[in-house]
């Protein structure tokens, strides 16, 4: 099992067609992102990152190509399996958080627990531990409009890693937060990364996330510009 | 799999309580729909029931058992003898019919002519027991001048005012009635005038005599053969079923048929079918409207929450699951919206029970309507079967109502939903 990557693409191509056009946000991209890698997907605003963070998560269908999670071919997987296996093994951090309003934080956070049928009990202590690890303990009954844009995106993280999955794919998780808050969200990731070997792949301008990671991926007009390892 | 389970109702209430000004406003259209429909409804059997009543009150009855060519002869040669007679009347005592019969009248009915001085006018003679016709047929309520027939009349006839106009006659006139009798000669009997009646119904007030059963037997040579039971039941909406026991029973016997008041009084049952149709078209506009207002609600909703069920469905929920919870949001809200509105209607038929609704300051004078005259206070009906069928009907509504959102629902596009936007 171990050497299976969390994620793989080859020759990854994603077409849209806007208004009579074909445009070309992924083009022949092909990577290997190991297990328990801390990897960022850098570039200029429509270089491809998202939409290879989509790809990899399995939110999109590649135009052409190929994506693999855990070795399993997303390509020819059915809707539902698709959102089973989004379910039990990615986990998403989206930039303006997405929380769902009706629900809690805690309701948020369970979600994915809930939708696998864990127990009552299982579930709320799996919350509370997370809910402690990221920081937000004593915020569990409040809705998303009663809490800062910080502790929103932390109730997200919560909500990514809560299953712990074995890929998390944040797209942007520090755009919208003060230094502070995004020091600490990135203080928690790298622990999480490092404790529990979770598989971390970033989207993002922020040049403090990309000093912290292990593997810079440069994207340019949907291709990789360069792919650096780091120590 | 318990917190899977409770997740799609739980989500879909909770949206509703989000929208609640939003859901408020459409389950209050709804509440105000269902509740004119229900009163309608009730309003409408009602009347219908008042239709039937007034209809076999004045025909023969609910059920009427005759010989098997009477009801297109008219003769008085297709009668039914003692002993057909007496079959009939032990079918009708079986207890699956006998508990739903209120009343059984013997009549002796045959084409004829009245005659005074004045004129001759082809009329229906009746021979009818006084006792029992009073308080089966209409007749005796409609009473101008003098009085019903009485037990221990012999040579009285009751008749209606168009009849004595064209006749000039009054209470204690004599008229002649003449007719075939039983071994096809013409026989004529003296008889003076009880009492007048008035309908409203112009062919009942110019062509309808009553006279002692007895007496029409005797001057028609008949013995004791009639040619109609009448048979009232408890109500119109039974009379399908104890039409079918009965039906099922002359089916065997060549002397006797059993015939519903569909088939005595075709017009009558083509109006109610045509009020009914209009019925059901107000019905199909009003919950087309009621429909269109789910649709409405849950479509913006589904709209106005693109990026949370894109998030949904990132995070593991099923585009079925998504569609269901869509469907369940349109379904509490039709359930609870027409449950309430359907009590709420029911209420308004409660007030109404006792007393009835009063049409009279809105027809002048009589308003005949297939065959009958309408009484102008509709009493509405409640009937179990009618509600039942009402509840299916929101059901139905409520899912259809919600399919075409839970079908946008499912074809979000889950990344383009989950986009950031600036």
């Amino acid at each position: 099992m171990s050497d299976i990557a969390a994620v793989r693409t080859d020759n990854v191509w994603k077409v849209f067609q806007h208004d009579g056009m074909s445009v070309e946000a992924v083009r022949g991209v092909t990577i290997t992102i190991e297990r328990g890698e801390f990897v960022v997907l850098a570039g200029p605003s429509g270089s491809g990152k998202t939409t290879l963070l989509n790809l990899c998560g399995g939110l999109t269908r590649p135009s052409r190509g190929g994506v693999w999670i855990d070795g399993e071919d997303l390509t020819v997987m059915r809707e539902r399996d698709l959102a089973r296996l989004r379910l039990e093994r990615v986990g998403f951090v989206f930039q303006d958080y997405n929380l769902l309003p009706v629900l809690t934080a805690e309701e948020n956070a369970e979600f994915t627990l809930l939708l696998r049928g864990m127990a009552d009990a299982d579930r709320h202590q799996r919350v509370r531990d997370i809910f402690e690890a990221v920081g937000i303990a004593g915020l569990e009954d409040r809705r998303p409009p009663k809490l800062s844009g910080g502790q929103q995106q932390r109730v997200a993280v919560a909500r990514a890693v809560v299953g712990e999955p074995a890929l998390v794919l944040a797209d942007e998780p520090t755009a919208n937060l003060d230094r502070a808050s995004s020091d600490a969200l990135l203080d928690l990731m790298t622990d999480l990364n490092q404790q529990r070997g979770t598989t971390f792949v970033f989207a993002t301008h922020d040049p403090r996330l990309m000093e912290r990671a292990r593997r810079l991926i440069h994207l340019v007009d949907g291709a990789i510009d360069t792919d650096d390892r780091r120590a | 799999m318990n917190g899977r389970l409770w997740l799609v109702p739980g989500l879909a209430i909770r949206n509703l309580r989000r929208q609640a000004r939003r859901s408020l406003l459409t389950a209050l259209a709804m509440v105000l729909g269902v509740a004119v429909l229900a009163f309608a409804r009730t309003l409408g059997d009602g009347a219908h029931e008042d239709w039937v009543d007034a209809g076999v009150r004045l025909g023969s009855g609910h059920i009427a058992m005759q010989a098997p060519r009477f009801q297109a002869s008219r003769d008085l040669k297709d009668r039914l003898s003692g002993d057909a007679r007496a079959r009939s009347t032990a079918w009708l005592a079986e207890p699956r019919v006998a508990e739903r019969v209120v009343l059984t009248a013997s009549r002796l009915e045959v084409q004829g002519l009245a005659s005074s001085a004045a004129s001759a006018v082809p009329i229906m003679i009746t021979g009818v027991d006084p006792v029992v016709e009073a308080e089966f047929s209409q007749l005796s309520d409609r009473v101008v001048e003098g009085r019903y027939l009485a037990d221990g009349d012999r040579l009285h006839a009751f008749v209606g005012t168009r009849l004595a106009a064209r006749l000039e006659l009054k209470v204690g006139s004599r008229l002649v009635l003449s007719a075939q009798d039983g071994s096809g000669d013409i026989a004529s009997q003296l008889v003076r005038v009880a009492g007048i009646f008035r309908t409203g119904l112009p062919e009942a007030d110019a062509g309808i005599v009553h006279i002692p059963l007895s007496t029409a037997q005797e001057w028609l040579g008949v013995g004791d053969a009639v040619t109609t039971i009448a048979v009232l039941l408890e109500s119109g909406w039974v009379a399908d079923d104890v039409l079918a026991r009965l039906a099922d029973r002359a089916d065997d016997d060549p002397d006797v048929a059993a015939v519903g008041w569909r088939q005595a009084m075709p017009e009558l049952d083509a109006a109610i079918r045509i009020d009914d149709w209009g019925d059901y078209i107000f019905n199909f506009v009003l919950y087309g409207i009621i429909t269109l207002a789910i649709v409405n609600t849950v479509l913006m909703s589904v709209v106005y929450r693109t990026r949370e069920f894109g998030v949904l469905q990132a995070l593991g929920l099923t585009k079925g699951e998504t569609a269901a919870v869509v469907v369940t949001e349109g379904m509490v809200l039709t359930a609870i919206s027409g449950i309430v509105g359907l009590v709420l209607g029911l209420a308004v038929t409660w007030v109404f029970f006792r007393h009835g609704m009063d049409y009279s300051g809105m027809m002048e004078g009589e308003f005949e309507f297939g065959g009958v005259v309408m009484d102008p206070v509709i009493i509405p009906t409640f009937r179990w079967p009618q509600v039942g069928r009402s509840l299916g009907v929101i059901a139905v509504v409520g899912m259809l109502a919600s399919l075409y959102p839970a079908y946008r629902a499912t074809r979000i596009d889950v990344a383009e939903a989950t986009k950031f936007e600036t």
